[in-house]
């Protein structure tokens, strides 16, 4: 028999969402909110422990439960969510206010790999609130700094004002080894940066191709547009490395709903290898 | 093995009865067809009927299902949430294989994956199954072409087998067994296993007599459906016929997809509702935001059957995930089936 227990050496919430309460909004970006959120039961909320790439499902009391992905590092980053507000449950999420409560189920999925790319290259490419999934990596990385080759982030927005962690970002610039590309589509006025789309920018940036793992999350047509430079600058399929997005009800691997070929993205993702992607034979 | 008068078989349900609520086949006159229910006059169970047109699936899984309650209260800041259980006793009593073998698919499904499915097993852990072999097929099976019938393997309390004016009873567990020696049920000898033998035997050459045109060459297909090695074109073809009505899924003794909502009863408090929901709507896989990965109807259909028939999911099920019931091809007004599916399929390989 699978997993029941509510709490064990790594806590999972299956079933019942655990309470939760908002302590902190932060204003981002047009629609999207940074939610700080403490679970209310100090037990399990020592034992909540996330891997980066894993999401967990939040219930707006009243409203209903959506799938979110997890932005912050697992080490030493305060455990927050960051949503755009776009369906019915999410436009209830952002009139809370701080003090209010919330439910958390999770953390579910498998997560980006992080033991198996000590000593790679990593370089992430981001496009719009395709960066929210990956923050949880770069950070994670950025953290062991020393254990990872070149670094490089790639990261594109509609306008200044749509880039994401507008804070991190000026954050990661000063870092030193910490190659960020920023763009926009469109040049503006009082722009300095690089202007337009990102896959654009990789063949700039020199990306290393041996011993690389190449993280790339963002819109659909974004998605393709790099995929394909990666690959022409000689980058295998099974170091390209995304997360994808579905409809998901129950998070657990039973609803169904975010089935893809063979695969449901909550129990055998939501992280997958370009190459695990190719052979599921379904749209991204 | 235990032998009962044919006409004394409602005693099992009786004594079943004092434990258990009864669910069993019954034919409603009013809709005329057979159903299969809870039973309080247990005179109106029919052994006989045929196949009931909606599966028991729905005594362990309900159509819909309150599996959450809370309450939040947005000035005083205050959450509270409870947990539905339901562990009510039921005993299945007339389930024939087919139906028993999709209860086996769920099990599978709902408790042996990575994750518990706690709200399935609370319904599923009290229950009785009594099942009841096929001496002859209806109209619509094909369960001698997936290996779920016409008699039960395993997976039962207690196996029924009409055998002339008698029943052979078959016990398949320690509880099937202790219930069977508390009633006193008569002994039978080993001479029923020849017996039983026979009638299956029967039962299986009726197939060839009864359901000529329900052939489901389900091993030649799944090869096919696994690799992904089917035309575009006929999954066109079978989507074109598909209203996108949701019968076959509802009908269907393994399909199990769900949804889950949240519905706000008054004075604060909200239920989460949990219902049968099918892989046909077009809303199933829609985003928040209206991106949707599956618009085309053939995009849907395809993966339903490639759910039925794919190798990668008969290794979550142990079985395809047909059990040959032939319902999907009975409700379907759009004439796609699992057997003409299989049939379609089938013939674009053999060209």
């Amino acid at each position: 028999m699978g997993r029941t227990h509510e709490c064990d050496d790594a806590c999972k919430i299956v079933s019942v969402p655990q309470i939760a309460t908002i302590e902190e909004i932060k204003d981002e970006i047009v629609d999207v909110k940074t939610f700080y959120l403490n679970i209310d039961d100090k037990d399990i909320a020592s034992k909540f422990n996330i891997k980066s790439g894993q999401f967990i499902m939040c219930t707006v009391f009243g409203a209903g439960e959506f799938a979110v992905s997890l932005p912050p590092s697992p080490e030493n980053d305060r455990f927050h969510i960051s949503v755009r507000q776009v369906g019915k449950v999410t436009r209830a999420l952002h009139k809370l206010q701080v003090g209010d409560k919330v439910g958390i189920r999770g953390p579910f999925g498998n997560g980006f790999p992080f033991e198996e790319i000590k000593g790679k290259n990593v370089i992430y490419v981001a496009g719009g609130i395709g960066l929210i999934p990956l923050r949880s990596s770069i950070v994670h990385v950025l953290q062991h700094r020393n254990e990872f080759g070149r670094i490089i982030l790639i990261y594109g927005a509609r306008t200044p004002k749509d880039l994401m962690y507008q804070y991190n970002i000026d954050e990661w610039l000063k870092i030193e080894g910490f190659e960020t590309y920023i763009t926009i589509d469109n040049p503006v006025p009082g722009w300095t940066g690089e202007t337009g789309f990102v896959h654009n920018l990789i063949p700039k940036a020199k990306i290393p191709v041996e011993n690389t793992v190449a993280f790339v999350c963002g819109p659909p047509v974004m998605f393709n547009s790099v995929i394909k430079v990666l690959m022409d600058q000689g980058l295998s399929d099974d170091c390209i490395i995304s997360t994808l997005e579905r409809h998901m009800k129950c998070g657990i691997g039973k609803c169904q709903h975010c089935a893809i070929g063979r695969t449901l993205v909550c129990t055998d993702g939501p992280v997958y290898t370009y190459r695990q992607i190719k052979t599921l034979g379904e749209q991204i | 093995m235990y032998r009962i008068k044919k006409s004394d078989i409602v005693n099992i349900a009786q004594e079943l009865s004092k434990e258990y609520g009864i669910f069993g086949p019954y034919i409603d006159r009013d809709a005329g067809q057979v159903m299969f229910d809870r039973l309080d006059d247990l005179s109106q169970i029919d052994l006989d009927a045929p196949i009931p047109a909606i599966p028991p699936k729905h005594v362990i899984y309900p159509h819909s299902e309150c599996i959450l309650k809370y309450s939040y209260d947005p000035t005083a800041k205050k959450a509270a949430i409870e947990r539905i259980h339901s562990e009510k006793p039921k005993a299945l009593f007339g389930l024939r294989s087919c139906d028993l073998e999709g209860i086996r698919v769920l099990d599978r499904f709902f408790l042996g994956q990575e994750f518990v499915d706690e709200f399935y097993l609370a319904n599923r852990k009290k229950v009785f199954i009594v099942s009841n072999t096929c001496v002859k097929p209806f109209a619509q099976c094909f369960c001698a072409c997936t290996d779920s019938g016409p008699s039960a393997k395993e997976g039962f309390d207690l196996n029924l087998t009409e055998l002339g004016d008698e029943y052979l009873i078959e016990a398949g567990s320690e509880k099937g067994k202790a219930f069977a020696e508390k009633i006193g049920l008569a002994k039978a000898g080993d001479e029923y296993k020849d017996k039983k033998k026979k009638a299956i035997d029967i039962s299986l050459d009726l197939f060839t007599d009864f359901a000529v045109e329900n052939k489901a060459w389900v091993s030649r297909v799944t090869n096919r459906v696994t690799t992904g090695f089917i035309k575009e074109e006929i999954w066109e073809y079978i989507g074109n016929q598909c209203f996108e009505c949701g019968a076959c899924t509802f009908v269907c003794p393994t399909c199990s997809c769900f949804n889950i909502e949240d519905v706000n009863i008054g004075s604060g408090a909200t239920e989460r509702i949990r219902s049968w929901d099918s892989c046909s709507y077009e809303g199933y896989s829609k985003m928040a935001g209206d991106h949707n990965p599956r618009k085309p109807v053939e995009d849907r259909r395809n993966k339903r059957f490639f759910c039925k028939l794919s190798y990668s999911q008969s290794k979550k099920y142990l079985r395809p995930g047909c059990v040959g019931c032939g319902r999907c091809a009975w409700v379907c007004p759009g004439d796609i089936g699992l057997p003409n599916v299989v049939t379609y399929i089938r013939r674009e390989i053999t060209k």
